[in-house]
């Protein structure tokens, strides 16, 4: 459950936020966020559906880069 | 240019490093980034990688996952859960329902879910329900929860909250005589949310080099280097390796909600026993979403004493770093994700099962 998915911000609404990684589009909650100006095109981590923090697009870049790899070796490995 | 991995392991086998040295992480993300990227065999051999306390399904007490098999099972409602926590066994008597998943196939309405907004849905969509949320988890997951209900979740909605805290577990270990670890990687984003100050203790008083970490082997590697520098220079302090999201002081707005929708007390872990100030409990203000209060019949207290993991299961050490998850006597024989005896076999963050999806099958007698 500790496992972040850095996604980026399609679009906000309030709380709400329609976020995309690799593809895959989730609405994602904001509510943790407060204090934090977020606009569309941002890339936020996202837990159990909550984005707790914003990173940049780089950061976001090598964690799906991680991801991938570890779906890879375990599809391998399983 | 920033580093890579490979430059990172060539400054650590440039380290002057003569004895043999134990890097704990407390987190199952970090767990499986170190083991599918093959860390441990990268390493020189005098430097060991022990996963610890970074499971929270495997700490779970076990009187809660009887609590919810049991408000599944007799009290009709709709348990959402974490699809982790499905197959966590319990202790009981043959022919007794041992799981969740076991209450599902005889007819109770279990369903997994991946965030606290599915649990809130699925209240909305079934208005005559009661729902309960079984909430296991860490900081992460507790401030989630914790939003989910600042922000107003339907009355028929209550929440069995198992959620713990990282570093009291940490905090047991090196107040006993055997923490079992020389340097810490410290949780990169338990560090997020509670900031990364909340590790200061390791090295202020047990003068234990920390970094915090992120999940790419980049930045663990990076973690790594810099408690062995700390180690040889005798310098210990905390190291930030993930500091874009972990930042100082974390998440302010996350705190802030934790403390407003829970408080934190003592509170049991599975095969350990109980640790101070390692709980999170849901705030009076929130009494009508308490399962624990909606629900008391449910809460049997004689199963707190029962609350050990299954029997010859050695998850309890394997959670605590003092043996590799194929030391247990059970890991690969009688104990398999396929068939998981110990919930360190079930959870996608428990080390045994970590281990089995990185190709380790070989059992090894404990040294």
């Amino acid at each position: 459950m500790c496992l972040g998915i850095p996604m980026q911000i399609a679009a906000i609404d309030g709380f709400n936020a329609r976020c995309a990684a690799k593809g895959v589009e989730r609405d994602v909650s904001l509510f943790l966020m407060q204090g934090e100006p977020l606009a569309a095109g941002d890339f936020v981590m996202v837990h159990v559906g909550y984005a707790i923090q914003k990173m940049s697009e780089q950061e976001a870049r090598s964690a799906w880069e991680l991801y991938d790899e570890m779906l890879a070796a375990e599809a391998g490995g399983a | 240019m920033p580093l890579t991995a490979q430059d990172w392991l060539a400054k650590i086998r440039a380290l002057p490093l003569q004895r043999r040295v134990r890097i704990m992480n407390v987190c199952g993300g970090h767990e499986r980034s170190i083991t599918m990227a093959g860390l441990r065999g990268a390493l020189p051999k005098n430097i060991e990688l022990i996963p610890g306390p970074g499971c929270p399904v495997c700490v779970c007490p076990e009187e809660d996952v009887y609590q919810a098999i049991q408000l599944a099972l007799q009290e009709k409602v709709i348990l959402a859960a974490f699809g982790d926590m499905l197959r966590v066994p319990v202790n009981v008597g043959k022919g007794e329902v041992r799981s969740l998943e076991q209450a599902k196939a005889l007819g109770a309405d279990v369903r997994p879910i991946a965030s606290p907004r599915e649990a809130v849905k699925l209240a909305q969509e079934n208005p005559d329900r009661a729902v309960v949320f079984f909430a296991a988890g860490f900081e992460t997951t507790s401030a989630p929860v914790a939003a989910m209900l600042l922000e107003g979740v339907p009355d028929n909605l209550s929440v069995l909250l198992s959620g713990r805290l990282t570093w009291p577990a940490v905090a047991l270990l090196l107040e006993s005589e055997t923490p079992g670890f020389d340097a810490l990687v410290a949780p990169g984003h338990v560090a997020t949310i509670m900031g990364p100050e909340e590790w200061r203790f390791v090295v202020q008083q047990h003068g234990i080099p920390t970094a915090v970490a992120g999940f790419t082997p980049v930045s663990l590697l990076a973690a790594m280097y810099s408690t062995l520098r700390q180690l040889i220079e005798a310098k210990p302090f905390l190291d930030n390796c993930y500091p874009e999201l972990a930042r100082p002081g974390g998440n302010p707005a996350a705190q802030a909600q934790l403390k407003q929708a829970m408080r934190v007390t003592d509170a049991n872990w599975r095969g350990i026993g109980v640790i101070p100030n390692s709980g999170f409990f849901l705030n009076p203000a929130f009494a009508a979403h308490d399962a624990r209060l909606r629900f008391p019949s449910q809460d049997d207290a004689s199963r707190k004493r029962a609350g050990e993991m299954p029997p010859g299961c050695d998850c309890a050490r394997v959670v605590l770093g003092k043996i590799y998850p194929n030391e247990c006597k059970l890991y690969g024989r009688a104990c398999t994700p396929r068939n998981p005896i110990g919930p360190c076999m079930v959870s996608d963050e428990g080390a045994c099962r970590i281990w089995w999806a990185g190709g380790v099958r070989e059992p090894v007698e404990a040294a």
